[in-house]
């Protein structure tokens, strides 16, 4: 369905486009409805009004030869009332008449001025006075006249009696057709009568008889006196791009006998005829003809009439015309006019229109710009339309949405940051806890084992104890038995240390916090220690924050730790080295930190996690519970030991004990087993 | 009453081996040696015979040293009472010295640690028998 598609293109069109091609469609059609009318009636009214005036100018034309019909009618008639002429009658002496008759027929213009006798034969002619006595009575004007009416009037005049009036005259008369193209069929080819203007008075003898008739005439055929009269007159000569405006001509039947019609060389288009049209409608018919019509070489305004004899017969036509092609460019000039100021008007609007739907569409362009952005993201973005129509108050309201929106997501966001934070945050702490938990497990089934293997051990370590030194005290003298007794007597002993070390570890007696200066702690155990380091190559430095605050500790346990910590450094640097010890309050402001951070070989990150083990060692010496006991010592006082370490980089043993002592801190001595 | 001129001691601890060490440690004259292997048996001893010092292992299945402490306390009696153990926690001591044990011996220990704590304990009593005789 094409129109369908056509719609739905238009429907997915801009709504500028829309708006624009709309209005263009109603402009456009406005524009062309008005073009139609406009022409229509522009057409009509200047065709109308140059047919009015041909039709007028038509009539002015006949008014030119009915004036020269009556004046030719007055010259025969005040001449047919001529003393001479009756004289001349009654007397006989025609002779005597011809100069006469002659010197009024050119004085007046006329062809032929011919007197008969009372019973209509020719006494004289005037000009062809060797031509009389013929009998022209059954000539309607005779007849009028001879009745004693004056007669006026046009007539077909046959060749013959051309001929008697003058050769000339029949000469004049003569046309070959010229074949022109519009005209209707003819069985002649040529013309050998004429027309002639003729008027008939009677000479009138006393009482009233007629001695005889006068009668002039004025032959149309080649004559353009009329019709020249006619153009100057009616058009006053007026002339367009070379030619006449107005043109006049007479026709005997269809054929031009007198014009001035040029032809194509320029000649006057004489023996030429009439279109069949004119030719139906005028000769045929005998109405008059108002109309375009093609005259001879161009298309004319034209008007027609018939002209009848005096006996009422249609003998040809009167026509006069105006030049189409004025009217046809004056109408092309308004009409370009009219269209070129609709044009601009088109255009103008058209500018309208698309500033119009412009400031329409743009807000909405806006819009959907700022739609697009919100829906990528931005809510940031603000629309920034003025006023306060729908659109307006459309964006505010957009506005208002987008703000809600943003607040929305900023919130949701914040949150979902503060979430994720907290759960970071207690994800760390549930693996400290869990780690912690896991190592205190440890620490506390180890240390009820502990217990419960140095109450077993210690049993028999009393025995083996007491009876060495009974037999010691038996003063044995016998070689070596003594030494014997010596060496199982203090390697009893030994073992009696081992499980106090496990004791020890698996006690960790109740503390006796007092609040203590942790500088001062740090100080007395290196000073301990120092004099060994310093055999050993060892350098230690001390970093410590002066302005620490006084914290609850067990003294002489939190100095275990660090004679631990600072013990195992020395011993991780067997070559020498340097142990830096810092004291600093923790970043949050809630505890301190202790960090022994030394230059040593280093702890390999498989042995990190079982570092705070019971009897994890690395060193052939050792219980391997100098760690697990410092680690239960700072846990007792719920701090943390955290170590970091690389491989030949040395280690970082931070401590980090809280300022507050919390609840949990246990005093796990152990159960009994 | 067998001799009136020995001190009696008694010596409880749920292990034989450590029974026999202690006493064969005391082992003398003037000591009169008895042993108990458990709290109970202990106790029954204590109706019989009116030791000057006893010494108790601490941990003890069924009634533990704290417990035969506690009952031999109870009875008023004027036996001086030395706790041992393999697993000594100052929990356990300040108890049991709160109860009323003369002291508090962790195992392992020398045969010459046990004879002067001993001895110190009979020299206590017999200061305060001395004391007590004397006024009643």
């Amino acid at each position: 369905m094409p129109t369908r598609r056509l719609i739905r293109r238009f429907l997915d069109l801009s709504l500028r486009r829309k708006l624009i091609l709309s209005f263009l469609a109603v402009i456009s059609m406005g524009g062309v409805l008005t073009l139609i009318i406009g022409t229509r009636l522009e057409h009509n009214t200047i065709i109308s009004l140059a047919e009015a005036k041909v039709w007028h100018d038509l009539a002015s034309a006949r008014m030119v030869y009915q004036v020269r019909l009556s004046g030719i009618s007055d010259i025969v008639r005040l001449s047919a009332a001529q003393e001479f002429l009756r004289e001349g009658l009654r007397s006989g002496r025609s002779e005597s008449l011809i100069p006469k008759l002659d010197e009024i027929r050119r004085e007046f213009g006329l062809d032929i001025l011919t007197l008969t006798d009372g019973r209509g034969r020719v006494v004289v002619r005037s000009r062809s006075p060797e031509i009389f006595g013929d009998d022209q009575s059954r000539d309607p004007f005779l007849v009028r006249a001879l009745q004693g009416q004056i007669a006026a009037g046009i007539q077909i005049v046959v060749r013959d009696e051309l001929l008697k009036e003058g050769s000339d005259l029949a000469e004049r008369s003569y046309f070959k057709f010229v074949p022109t193209p519009m005209a209707a069929e003819r069985a002649e080819d040529h013309e050998e009568n004429g027309m002639m203007l003729k008027a008939a008075a009677p000479v009138l003898g006393e009482g009233g008889a007629p001695l005889g008739v006068l009668y002039g005439g004025l032959l149309f055929n080649r004559n353009y006196e009329l019709v020249d009269r006619v153009k100057d007159i009616v058009f006053k000569g007026e002339k367009y791009k070379g030619h006449d405006i107005g043109t006049a001509t007479l026709f005997q039947d269809d054929l031009r006998i007198s014009t001035n019609v040029l032809d194509d060389k320029g000649n006057r288009a004489v023996g030429t005829r009439v279109s069949r049209e004119v030719n139906e409608a005028v000769l045929r018919r005998g109405e008059p003809y108002l109309g375009r019509a093609f005259v001879v070489t161009a298309w004319y305004i034209t008007a027609y009439e018939p002209i009848r004899d005096i006996e009422g017969r249609i003998i040809g036509m009167l026509y006069v015309g105006m030049l189409e092609k004025p009217y046809i460019d004056l109408r092309n000039r308004v009409m370009a006019t009219f269209a070129g100021l609709a044009g601009l008007c088109t255009l103008f609007l058209l500018g309208l229109l698309s500033f119009v739907a412009r400031q329409i569409t743009r807000p909405l362009a806006v819009m959907v710009e700022a739609t697009d952005k919100i829906a990528r993201g931005d809510l940031s973005h603000r629309i920034q339309i003025e006023g306060r129509d729908e659109i307006g108050q459309l964006a505010q309201e957009f506005n208002l949405m987008t703000e809600d929106l943003h607040e929305a997501r900023e919130d949701l966001s914040q949150w979902g940051r503060t979430l994720e934070r907290r759960v970071e945050e207690r994800t760390r702490q549930l693996r400290e806890t869990q780690d912690q938990l896991i190592r205190s497990e440890k620490l506390a089934s180890l240390g009820k084992m502990a217990a419960g293997v140095a109450h077993e051990i210690n049993n028999p370590l009393t025995s083996i104890l007491i009876h060495t030194h009974l037999l010691l005290e038996q003063d044995d003298d016998r070689a070596g038995v003594r030494e014997s007794l010596m060496l199982i007597a203090d390697e009893t002993a030994r073992c009696a240390q081992i499980v106090n070390g496990l004791l020890d570890f698996a006690r960790l007696t109740p503390s006796q916090s007092i609040p203590s200066d942790i500088n001062d702690i740090i100080e007395r155990t290196l000073q301990l220690l120092e004099k060994q380091a310093a055999v050993r190559n060892i350098r230690i430095e001390k970093k410590l924050d002066p302005s620490l605050p006084p914290i609850d500790l067990d003294k002489n346990k939190i100095q275990q730790v660090f004679s631990n910590l600072t013990i195992n450094a020395c011993e991780a640097m067997p070559g020498g080295g340097m142990l830096i010890v810092t004291s600093r309050l923790s970043r949050d402001g809630t505890g301190l930190e202790i960090v022994f951070s030394d230059t040593g070989v280093g702890i390999p990150k498989d042995n990190i996690p079982k570092l705070f083990d019971p009897f994890f060692t690395t060193k052939s010496f050792g219980t391997g519970l100098g760690l697990a006991v410092s680690y239960g010592i700072i846990r007792q006082r719920g701090g943390t030991i955290v170590v970091q370490s690389e491989v030949e980089r040395g280690a970082t043993f931070t401590i980090r004990i809280p300022l507050a002592v919390s609840n949990e801190e246990s005093e796990r001595e152990g159960g009994e087993p | 009453m067998t001799n009136p001129a020995k001190k009696r001691i008694l010596v409880v601890d749920d292990e034989a081996t450590v029974c026999r060490s202690i006493r064969q440690a005391l082992l003398c004259e003037e000591y009169e040696i008895d042993i108990a292997m458990s709290g109970e048996e202990a106790l029954r001893m204590a109706e019989n015979k009116d030791y000057e010092v006893m010494v108790v292992d601490l941990m003890m299945p069924g009634l533990s040293g704290l417990d035969l402490l506690r009952s031999i306390k109870a009875k008023n009696s004027s036996a001086r009472i030395i706790m041992v153990t393999g697993y000594p926690t100052m929990k356990n001591t300040l108890r049991a010295m709160q109860i009323g044990a003369f002291d508090f011996l962790p195992k392992p220990f020398l045969p010459s640690d046990l004879r002067k704590i001993v001895a110190k304990a009979l020299a206590a009593r017999d200061e305060e028998k001395g004391e007590s005789g004397a006024s009643g």
